[in-house]
């Protein structure tokens, strides 16, 4: 019986657990612009939220889909379960291809509800200084040249969701292609 | 001359019935199923994926694949590197092996759809031809649609 209570106990004080902060934006701060073209202050903008993020490219057509539909899974979870006070971000590390124009069709052609999820881009200097901030490595790795001599580059890159709290300091990072919706739910209902 | 004109004749004939017989009836054997590509706005990239069952005893090979609707189609993988890094690459072909099962799936294998002619949106389809080693050209129809879950 007693370890039974024990057991309970140890259950319920890991589940409500504080995540630690594994990095701060701080008082960082960087222009971007979002798809919209309007400059963006960041983190500045999303400073008061529970911020989940992804690290994308458009011409990705595999890995970085996959944890953009997951992003979707989350915010359409926590629509579901009337969770406020959340703000998805996808930031590209491909700003030279991935235009406000690019980011803003990429949102429409799949479908997705912006409400409370900006894209950002911006100057190359500036979205390689946020990936290095927080540890996301993109390299270029591949690239397709086409009969016009434009050429794209696939990037070797780190598949990562983020989670902020409402200080902006980074509380877990997840494996964005195969993130576990669930997890990432619980771990933000622990933020509120 | 007559003879010799005979004898080769003989031999082309039977060597396209040698030929083409066993590719027919392979390509029998291979089916293509559950084909799907993600929406792409023109100018952007897309993939297709789909299940390939072989059901013959004899292993084939995906050396490519065409499509009207991108300037580039080509058979691409995305891979692992380290713990938490991902990359895509081109791949020259992929095995199908005797009596087996492959899928093109997300984080996997998948025909690369490289600069779309124009927007393909959910709900609409697009066709395209698998190049089997053995089976031969096979004819898909994609349907496009976001990820399973939505």
């Amino acid at each position: 019986m007693k370890r039974l209570l024990l057991f309970v106990l140890l259950f319920f004080s890991a589940c409500t657990e504080k995540l630690p902060v594994v990095d701060d934006f701080g008082n960082t701060h960087y222009n971007l612009v979002n798809q919209n073209n309007q400059p963006v202050a960041f983190p500045d903008i999303v400073k008061g939220k529970i911020v989940v993020m992804n690290y994308i490219f458009t011409n990705c057509p595999d890995i970085c889909p996959l944890s953009t539909n997951n992003i979707r899974l989350i915010q359409q979870q926590l629509k579901k379960e009337k969770i406020e006070n959340v703000q998805f971000v996808s930031l590209s590390f491909d700003p030279e291809f991935d235009t406000p124009a690019v980011l803003t069709k990429f949102a429409e052609i799949h479908n997705l509800d912006l409400s409370n999820w900006m894209f950002l881009t911006g100057d190359k200097s500036v979205t390689d200084a946020i990936i290095k901030k927080v540890g996301v490595l993109a390299v270029p790795n591949d690239s397709t040249v086409f009969k016009d001599g434009r050429k794209i580059y696939y990037y070797v890159h780190t598949d990562r969701i983020q989670l902020s709290d409402t200080e902006g300091k980074i509380r877990k990072n997840y494996k964005g292609s195969t993130i576990n919706v669930e997890e990432i739910v619980r771990d933000i209902k622990g933020l509120l | 001359m007559n003879k010799v004109f005979l004898l080769i004749a003989a031999i082309t004939f039977s060597s396209v019935n040698l030929f083409s017989q066993p590719i027919t009836n392979h390509q029998s054997l291979i089916t293509v199923k559950d084909v799907w590509a993600r929406p792409g706005a023109k100018n952007a990239n897309s993939a297709i994926y789909f299940v390939v069952q072989n059901n013959s005893s004899k292993a084939d090979t995906i050396l490519g694949a065409k499509s009207k609707f991108a300037e580039i189609v080509e058979v691409h993988e995305s891979f692992k590197r380290d713990n938490d890094r991902m990359g895509m690459r081109q791949v020259k072909f992929v095995a199908v092996a005797a009596n087996s099962k492959l899928e093109f799936k997300p984080g996997g294998f998948h025909i690369m759809l490289i600069n779309l002619y124009k927007d393909i949106k959910t709900g609409s389809s697009l066709d395209a031809t698998l190049n089997f080693k053995f089976a031969g050209k096979i004819k898909v129809k994609a349907v496009v649609r976001d990820m399973p879950g939505m």
